[in-house]
């Protein structure tokens, strides 16, 4: 469905000195860098996939994104979505595909988000009898109820993204690109916008690729992720496989009825924490049957779970060693 | 046909949202009243001091002052709304969902934003004529009118390729506000026949920013005694303006680097 092959994208960056006399400096001559954002990355998505895309800001997510969905052209590679070429931006193409952005918004700000449905209705060329029946659809997974008939500037920013997602399908796009559908949303909110993420993947074979600074998002939602970093791809595969390469290590929490002393945590693992409420232990995974053991033989265990370390701690590690480990 | 239908549902979005202000409506009809009458003045003043002016006579005058409210009318009408909306969208970013539509991104920012009222214009345009050809104390034939609707046609299409070169800028510049505030003052010239301004003005007037032919022509053609050259000339200019105006948009497109991440 979607094919990059070495794709590149650099912009030129005027680039001035600090204060006033460089920026005059800069008036009459001016310098350029070019910038790559993304620098030679390849993957293939196969239809009805859901992707996350990770990586830290600036990494070349929303850019990758937007050549994808024709906005930028590349400066150099390959791409194609369902045999489009992007940069082209015909008509075939742009009926198939959608971009959410997050940050930004398509409504009409003074209007409901009804007219706006029905401006993307026309520019679609969506019939009629269509168009009701994906607007019932729409209404109902996302909760939207009357609305679409409130003007969008009196709609929370939670109720606002529910209609953006909306005005966004009116005309059921074959692949969906989502950069932070999420953000600033509140827990139930997100909630909400992630299980209709999924419906929609699972009722319309929609390929879905999705960006978010939430680790719930992804964790929810994709099975597979592709990781960059710097504009390079540093990981591409099951998500569970990346955790279990970053972090070998199990997290196991710890509960006591009477206080215990830090020196004897020692040989079980390491300890992430030890205070009044509970203890964390950071132990190799292959280690944890005989940690678990010996702490309920040795320890006043109150209550004692096992988990996975957090999605965030283990992003900031993959980062922070930067492309030391090359994908395999 | 289908680009039709695009337009019927933009003016429709646009006639909602003018509809949403009410207050403005009346505040703006207002405001245009008071800019007409302040408009009018000058060339009042001056036909009083000298009854002929490099061969304009009041009533003649009339006329041009007439496509002038007719143009502006049009300008801010249907023109202006568009660009401003467009300038905004490059500035946030927003553009990208207009360039994501499977229809002309041309046609769609052209098309984003109309001010219906402004249609109150044309009816003091037609005022301005009336009075005019009272004062020379004759009308136009039909054919004079056919021919001054054509260099109209001509005059409009001149007048959206300066605005939508304008706008094309601010991909490359962002803030553009300045220039489209200079391009008014400059616009405002246009109130006058161009055989009031010599040399180099002139010269400017005619070719680099054609007020001539936005309101000096079509006067000419409701008098009639503008010359078929000059129509032809003028339809030729537009034509190349046209095109000139869709290759720099469709270069600007390609060099957007889109904003806010």
């Amino acid at each position: 469905m979607i094919r990059v092959r070495a794709l590149r994208k650099h912009y030129q960056v005027h680039e001035r000195p600090p204060g006033v006399a460089g920026a005059l400096r800069s008036l009459f001559h001016r310098t350029y860098k070019a910038v790559a954002a993304v620098d030679g990355i390849d993957f293939d998505i196969a239809a009805s996939e859901r992707v996350g895309f990770l990586g830290p800001n600036g990494a070349g997510k929303t850019t990758t994104l937007k050549v994808l969905s024709g906005l930028l052209h590349p400066t150099s590679g390959e791409v194609s979505v369902d045999g489009h070429e992007p940069r082209r931006r015909d008509d075939a193409f742009l009926q198939k595909i959608m971009l959410v952005l997050g940050q930004k918004q398509q409504l009409l700000w003074d209007l409901p988000p009804s007219d706006t449905f029905e401006l993307n209705r026309a520019v679609y060329g969506v019939p009629r009898d269509e168009y009701a029946a994906t607007l019932r659809e729409l209404t109902e997974l996302l909760e939207l109820g009357d609305l679409v008939r409130k003007p969008a500037r009196t709609l929370s920013l939670g109720e606002r993204m529910k209609c953006e997602l909306a005005a966004a399908l009116i005309h059921r796009p074959k692949v969906l690109f989502l950069d932070e559908p999420t953000i600033g949303l509140d827990v139930s909110m997100q909630a909400t916008v992630r299980g209709f993420v999924e419906r929609y993947n699972q009722r319309y074979g929609a390929t879905i690729l999705l960006t978010s600074h939430y680790m719930e998002d992804v964790q929810r939602l994709c099975p597979r992720v592709i990781v960059i970093d710097k504009g390079k791809l540093v990981y591409d595969g099951a998500l569970e496989a990346l955790v279990a390469r970053i972090r070998p290590d199990k997290r196991v929490v710890l509960r006591f009825t009477r206080p215990v002393d830090r020196a004897d945590l020692a040989d079980l693992g390491t300890v992430v924490r030890h205070g009044a409420g509970d203890t964390v232990l950071d132990v190799h995974k292959d280690a944890v049957n005989r940690v678990v053991t010996q702490a309920l033989a040795r320890l006043p265990v109150a209550d004692l779970t096992v988990e996975n370390p957090p999605l965030e701690e283990v992003m900031s590690e993959l980062f922070a060693r930067g492309h030391a480990e090359p994908s395999p | 046909m289908r680009y039709l239908r695009l337009l019927a549902i933009q003016l429709r979005t646009s006639l909602l949202l003018s509809m949403q202000y009410r207050a403005d409506f009346l505040l703006d009809a207002f405001v245009e009243v008071f800019w007409m009458a302040t408009a009018i003045l000058p060339l009042v003043v001056v036909f009083r001091v000298r009854p002929v002016i490099a061969g304009w006579s009041f009533g003649d005058a009339l006329m041009v002052m007439g496509w002038f409210t007719f143009l502006q009318g049009v300008l801010e009408g249907a023109i202006n709304p568009s660009l401003v909306t467009v300038v905004e969208h490059i500035r946030k970013g927003t553009l990208d969902f207009v360039l994501i539509k499977p229809a002309d991104a041309q046609f769609l920012v052209s098309t984003a934003r109309f001010q219906p009222w402004r249609a109150v214009n044309v009816a003091t345009s037609l005022g301005l004529f009336a009075w005019g050809f009272a004062r020379l104390g004759r009308g136009p034939s039909a054919g004079d009118v056919a021919l001054a609707a054509v260099a109209m046609v001509a005059a409009v299409v001149v007048l959206y390729s300066l605005w939508m070169l304008t706008v094309s800028a601010a991909f490359y510049f962002v803030r553009i506000d300045n220039l489209s505030q200079l391009f008014g003052a400059v616009f405002d010239a246009a109130r006058w026949p161009v055989q009031i301004f010599r040399g180099v003005v002139r010269a400017v007037f005619t070719f680099v920013i054609p007020l001539a032919l936005m309101t000096t022509y079509p006067a000419e053609a409701l008098l009639g005694r503008l010359g078929t050259g000059t129509l032809l000339g003028a339809l030729a200019g537009a034509a190349a303006a046209f095109v000139i105006t869709r290759l720099v948009w469709t270069a600007s497109i390609g060099k957007y680097t889109s904003a806010g991440g």
